[in-house]
């Protein structure tokens, strides 16, 4: 199980049995183990944003600004990697998260859809994000392509459409109520900031407590068992990227209302950003691992890399060369860090029984 | 896999909802104003002058990248515009696709249908000089348009936006301003574009190196990608790392849309800023005067129209009618011109 | 339970007549006959690829036959899918282990049926009805929300148990579940199906271990290339010659080949010393000569593979050294064993040492390959000819090499394992479990192939749960017990009784013999 299921609402047994034999030995607090590595790495960059910015760090309104700017940040890309963890987890990848990101928010923000109000904005864009979703999971489950190829097919139709029904030109939101979405506060807290943390939570729970995301696992790490166990591998693949396609949605809205705008370049390799924030995060790229929670600490931490360089006025090179190294040394250092961890409790367990 | 009977209601309805949602999405996809409004194609009126008397049929061979970029849509779309407006000339353009190689194997198709001239923008000046070589060995003279060609044997006639003057256009309004409002030591932003470009780093400099004639400096500069999504959150970074800023420069008015946004969510409101390239909405906005968006600085995509007009004299073999020589000159740069509140109305014609 | 349970009057709930089941190329079910009634252990034997786990997946919904009629509690029965073999209370234990890794010990049990409330799985709920099923296998120690990776073999099979007594089911079938299991938890084992019968339920079991079906089970059933050869023997009373040769076709005597008197003074191989690797074993020290079998007998998890694995260089030595040929190897270095000749035939060997999706030859020579290779370039038909002399060598079935491995039956994958290393210049072997899922016919053939080995110069080191093997086998026993080296006698000076009481911690001898 993972980490965040410690809260769990069962009361395991106190005794839990003197280890009977060796072989029960506890790994199920690795992904735990994994997050906290990821928190030190975003606290240390926090404390490299206060040596190198002292003056901004002294300030607390400043402070708390940042903070929710970081947040701001992430928050679309956060949502895309929610949907993205799901695909993962169950075997499979999704490219097109950007090109459907662009697609949606284009369709939703043609003069045609802006004249049924905010509401068919976004029934637009989910439906959009869905639809398309739908279209790769079909593509993937039933027509066998691999995911690779038919969700990179999509990733350039999708955008092909998107460039077509814009004309290639920035389309500008007139709406107040999407546009407000981004400039807006709800006690003191950002309207994006509950968007994300909704769809997090929601992608927590959908993970961690239903049927869907328990079994999301057993697809991706095991296919033939899940097969056996009568789970309709199929039908829960196309679910899959339907989920994807709908976080895409989501962000699409959200994207749209940050920029005012949508266009068919936006969302550029977003599915990078996402991949990388998931595996970051300890989600296995050849499925059947993950977490929410490691997603989310993946896409903070690199937005805040981002937010770091900007203070510092550091050049577009300097950054992404800093932050292909960081992504390295982010998974190096966690590795590391569960390794000796698990040696010396391994090591200190001995000590005590013998 | 067999349908279970009791599903196939589930799935009617499902269907049914699936087939509902579609139909109104394709009604979605217009984009038709529901009243004609601005922003239409920059034309040189026809019939102003001698030149624009019908002469001898012309063919116009037309490529350029087929970006998602604003300003190159104008681009298209002016060209085109400008050909309609002559009788003598046939306007053949072909799409460029995604890169100079595809660039490269569309402009043979078009070599083959033996244009009189060729009007090209291409991906990229240097990997398609080799084409501009060809073509003029060929006998078809060629217009680069914006990206030059570095061989001068390449090309008939260029005609480009000047990169390095609209930095300097930009940073001589905000040091004016700055000078008016007795700022002596003012906090600068720039937002770029893409800073892999060339054209970028042009920019950049002459920005820099204007500002540096002045005293002032850079406080921070980030580089967007020219989309409002990427101006968006590169402005709300640098917004967050000036706390208190003076005046902004802005490379591109298409990602000024996001850079905007970013100003109106993070509440800003203290200081200048200055557009670059002079789209319809920043010269409407600067013209209303409701938001920091004071200037802009052009470039314009209406060279593309003259690049159409010069190109049917060049093919005609007729000369400029202002100047006394007999032909179409060789170069032409187009100056960064400075667009205020208070010569806006003149520009909306030209803002794409 | 009483010893007379052949009652005949007790209702047949299974029927199957002349069922078919071809896949391309191969005719693994070809006209089977089979009738189980309630309450009893009805025993399914048959050589390796006789058919004997695809009847079960036909039976689970796994499979649709082609051909034939299944008959279910007298109504003709056909599963789409293997939930509707659940739902009608067939539930199925498979060969290959078919657990998922990252889910709790709960959540596989009740995989593909948890316990829901609009969508959210009872946990709660979930738990506890796992941990009174643990309770009933033996195993209450196994918390419920422990991930399944952190569970070794023996504890994954557990899972698996649980995971068909989740269903309400009136008939269980067993597909080898005694393979990766030690001496007592089969004991285990065998309390449990004999609880399951008691309350009527039906057992399909399979097993190559000729004395477990004598022990536990009431008829047997005998498949040989996918037809039914004898039906409803008594499990008890039907002599050994009679079941194998109506199993093969033949008659073989279950025997060990003679084992060659040591050269004395042979050369030594292989010198462990003083291994170490915390939490699974701690200073293990043992030899191997040139032309000798040693034989490591334990219970499972007792840290036999993990040793071999540490020897193997896949797993990183914490202190201690092993020697080969007197030179001492990189620890944790796989390349560096296999160019000092070692070989090994790892215990998992789906996702140890198969390719599944390759054919049998490049499975066969993965680590010989290089040498036929010219310049570079593969040689195809050499690798074919290398594969079919051990293919021969191993009675292969289907013996066509270039098939995938995944179209082989459990017992002819564990012969292409064993036969990679059978190639090439291997100096010592290192066998985990060899013959796992390996049936009696080829079981006494890989023994022979063994001892030939070991008559060329080649040290065998052995692992297996079977003890008969070890002592049958090997010319010197070494007893691992928790990590540790308990006990090493020569093979004719220690008999089974005695290796059963070292191997179980607690017994008052142990101590005394401990080194
Ligand atoms: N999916 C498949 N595709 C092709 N052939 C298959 C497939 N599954 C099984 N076979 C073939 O069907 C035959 C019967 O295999 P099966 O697994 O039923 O044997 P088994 O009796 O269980 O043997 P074992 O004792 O080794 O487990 C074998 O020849 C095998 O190669
Ligand atoms: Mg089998």
């Amino acid at each position: 199980m993972t980490a965040q299921t410690a809260p769990a609402p069962v009361k395991e047994p106190e005794h839990s049995a003197p280890e009977k034999r060796s072989w029960w030995r506890d790994d199920a607090s690795e992904s735990m183990r994994r997050n906290l590595g990821l928190v030190g790495v975003l606290i240390a960059l926090i404390v490299v944003g206060i040596i190198t910015k002292p003056d901004l760090y002294s300030d607390g309104a400043w402070v708390r600004s940042n903070i929710f700017t970081i947040l701001e940040l992430a928050s679309v890309i956060g949502v895309v990697t929610v949907g993205m963890t799901f695909v993962i987890i169950g075997g499979g990848i999704d490219l097109s998260v950007g090109a459907i990101i662009a697609l949606a928010g284009v369709w939703s923000t043609t003069l045609a859809t802006q004249d049924l109000g905010p509401g068919g904005m976004i029934f637009c864009a989910l439906a959009v994000g869905i639809g398309v979703g739908v279209v790769n999971g079909i593509l993937i489950s039933y027509g066998r392509l691999v995911a690779f190829i038919a969700t990179l097919a999509m990733l350039v139709a999708a955008r092909g459409l998107a460039a077509q029904l814009s004309d290639k030109q920035t389309q500008v939101s007139n709406s107040d109520f999407i546009n407000g979405l981004a400039a807006n506060d709800f006690l003191g807290v950002p309207v994006l900031v509950y968007i994300l943390a909704a769809v997090v939570a929601a992608g927590w729970v959908l993970l961690n407590r239903t049927t869907f995301g328990r079994r999301t696992v057993a697809v991706g790490g095991n296919p033939e068992a899940a097969r056996l166990a009568g789970i309709n591998v199929k039908r829960h693949t196309l679910l899959l990227y339907a989920l994807s396609g709908l976080c895409c949605g989501i962000a699409a809205i959200m994207l749209t209302s940050q920029a005012n705008s949508a266009q068919a370049a936006m969302a550029n390799l977003y599915e990078l950003d996402a991949i990388a924030a998931a595996i970051i995060g300890g989600t296995l790229l050849s499925g059947g691992r993950g977490t929410i929670i490691g997603s989310l600490l993946g896409v903070l931490v690199f937005s805040t890399i981002t937010n770091l360089f900007a203070i510092n006025n550091l050049s577009t090179e300097v950054q992404n060369m800093v932050k292909g190294g960081i992504i390295v040394a982010a998974v190096l250092v966690q590795q590391v860090q569960f390794k000796s961890l698990s040696q010396f409790f391994a090591k200190n367990n001995k000590i005590t029984t013998s | 896999m067999k349908h279970a009977p009791d599903l196939s209601r589930r799935r009617m309805l499902l269907g049914g909802a699936a087939l509902g949602a579609g139909a109104l999405l394709t009604a979605c996809t217009s984009n038709e104003p529901d009243e004609p409004s601005g922003g239409g194609a920059q034309t040189v009126a026809a019939g102003s002058n001698g030149n624009a008397a019908p002469g001898e049929k012309v063919t116009i061979g037309f490529s350029a990248p087929a970006a998602d970029h604003g300003w190159i849509a104008a681009i298209t779309k002016n060209a085109k515009a400008q050909a309609g407006t002559y009788s003598d000339v046939e306007f053949k353009t072909v799409e460029a696709g995604g890169d100079a190689a595809a660039q490269r194997a569309a402009l043979q198709t078009l070599i083959a249908q033996k244009p009189s001239i060729i009007v090209l923008l291409p991906h990229d000046g240097k990997e398609l000089n080799a084409f501009g070589l060809e073509a003029m060995e060929a006998g078809i003279p060629v217009v680069n348009l914006d990206r030059a060609f570095p061989d001068p044997l390449a090309y008939r006639l260029q005609i480009k936006g000047d990169n390095y003057g609209m930095g300097v256009s930009a940073a001589h309004y905000i040091i004016e301003q700055m000078k008016a409002k007795n700022v002596a030591s003012p906090v600068i932003g720039e937002i770029a574009g893409m800073d892999e470009l060339e054209l970028t780093q042009e920019r950049s400099k002459g920005f820099t190196d204007t500002l540096t004639q002045a005293g002032f400096k850079v406080a921070n500069r980030r580089a967007a990608r020219f989309t409002a999504d990427t101006g968006q959150q590169e402005a709300a970074s640098l917004l967050q790392a000036l706390p208190k800023m003076d005046a902004l420069w802005n490379h591109d008015d298409d990602q000024g849309i996001g850079v905007l946004a970013a100003i109106t969510q993070a509440n800003r409101s203290e200081f200048i800023m200055v557009g670059g390239a002079g789209s319809l909405k920043a010269i409407q906005d600067i013209q209303a005067d409701k938001s920091v968006l004071k200037a802009t600085v052009t470039y314009s995509p209406s060279m593309a129209s003259s690049a159409i007009s010069l190109a049917r004299l060049i093919a005609q073999n007729k000369g400029m009618s202002d100047l006394v020589e007999l032909q179409v000159p060789k170069e032409i740069i187009l100056a960064s011109e400075t667009i205020t509140k208070e010569n806006a109305s003149n520009y909306l014609k030209l803002g794409f | 339970m009483t010893e007379t349970t052949e009652d005949q009057s007790a209702e047949v709930v299974l029927r199957l007549t002349d069922v078919v089941k071809t896949f391309p190329g191969v005719r693994a079910l070809d006209g089977v006959q089979l009738e189980v009634r309630a309450g009893e252990v009805h025993c399914l034997l048959g050589q390796n690829g006789a058919g004997k786990s695809t009847l079960i997946k036909v039976l689970a919904g796994v499979h649709r036959p082609d051909e034939g009629q299944i008959e279910w509690l007298g109504q003709d029965f056909a599963p789409a899918n293997p939930q509707a073999a659940m739902k009608a209370g067939i539930a199925t234990i498979y060969q290959e282990l078919d657990l998922v890794e990252d889910l709790s010990v709960s959540e596989n049990a009740f995989l593909g049926h948890e316990p829901r409330a609009f969508g959210f799985v009872r946990r709660g709920f979930m738990a506890r009805h796992t941990r009174e099923i643990l309770g009933k296998l033996g195993h209450a120690e196994i918390p419920p929300s422990r991930l399944v990776r952190s569970l070794p073999a023996a504890g994954k099979q557990v899972v698996s148990m649980a995971r068909a007594l989740s269903h309400d089911a009136r008939l269980i079938i067993m597909d080898e579940p005694s393979a990766v299991l030690a001496h007592d938890e089969v004991a285990n084992l065998f309390r449990i199906i004999r609880g399951l019968t008691a309350q009527g339920i039906a057992v399909i079991y399979i097993s190559h271990r000729l004395e477990e079906i004598r022990e536990i089970g009431d008829r047997v059933t005998v498949l040989k290339d996918g037809r039914t050869t004898a039906a409803n023997l008594p499990a008890r009373s039907t002599p050994t010659r009679d079941l194998v040769s109506r199993m093969t076709g033949r008659t073989i005597e279950y025997v060990f080949p003679e084992p060659v008197p040591a050269v004395s003074g042979a050369e030594e191989l292989l010198r462990v010393e003083g291994l170490t690797r915390s939490g699974e074993f701690a200073d293990v020290s043992l030899t191997v000569h040139s032309g000798e079998i040693v034989g490591i007998a334990g219970l499972v998890g007792s840290g036999r593979s993990e040793l071999l694995e540490t020897i193997f260089g896949a797993r990183r030595s914490e202190a201690g050294t092993v020697r080969m040929a007197g030179k001492v190897l990189r620890p944790g270095s796989v390349s560096a064993a296999v160019r000092a000749g070692l070989g090994m035939a790892p215990e998992e060997r789906k996702s140890q040492a198969l390719l599944l999706g390759e054919p049998i030859y490049r499975n066969v020579t993965l680590s010989t390959f290089s040498e036929y290779a010219r310049a570079g370039f593969t040689n195809a038909g050499r690798e074919i000819d290398e594969a079919n002399r051990i293919a021969d060598q191993l009675d292969l079935r289907p013996r066509d090499v270039r098939r995938a491995v995944r179209t082989l039956s459990g017992g002819n994958q564990q012969k292409v394992v064993v036969g990679r290393w059978l190639l090439g210049d291997t100096r010592l072997l290192l066998l985990d479990e060899p013959t796992r899922g390996v049936d009696v016919g080829a079981r006494a053939e890989l023994y022979q192939v063994i001892r030939d080995l070991a008559a060329q110069g080649v040290g065998v080191l052995l692992v297996s749960s079977e003890v008969p093997e070890v002592l049958g086998l090997a010319d010197r026993v070494l007893v691992m017990r928790e990590g540790r080296m308990v006990h090493e006698a020569p093979a004719g000076q220690i008999d089974e009784d005695t290796v059963l009481d070292l191997v179980m911690a607690g017994s008052l001898q142990v101590e005394e013999v401990t080194i």
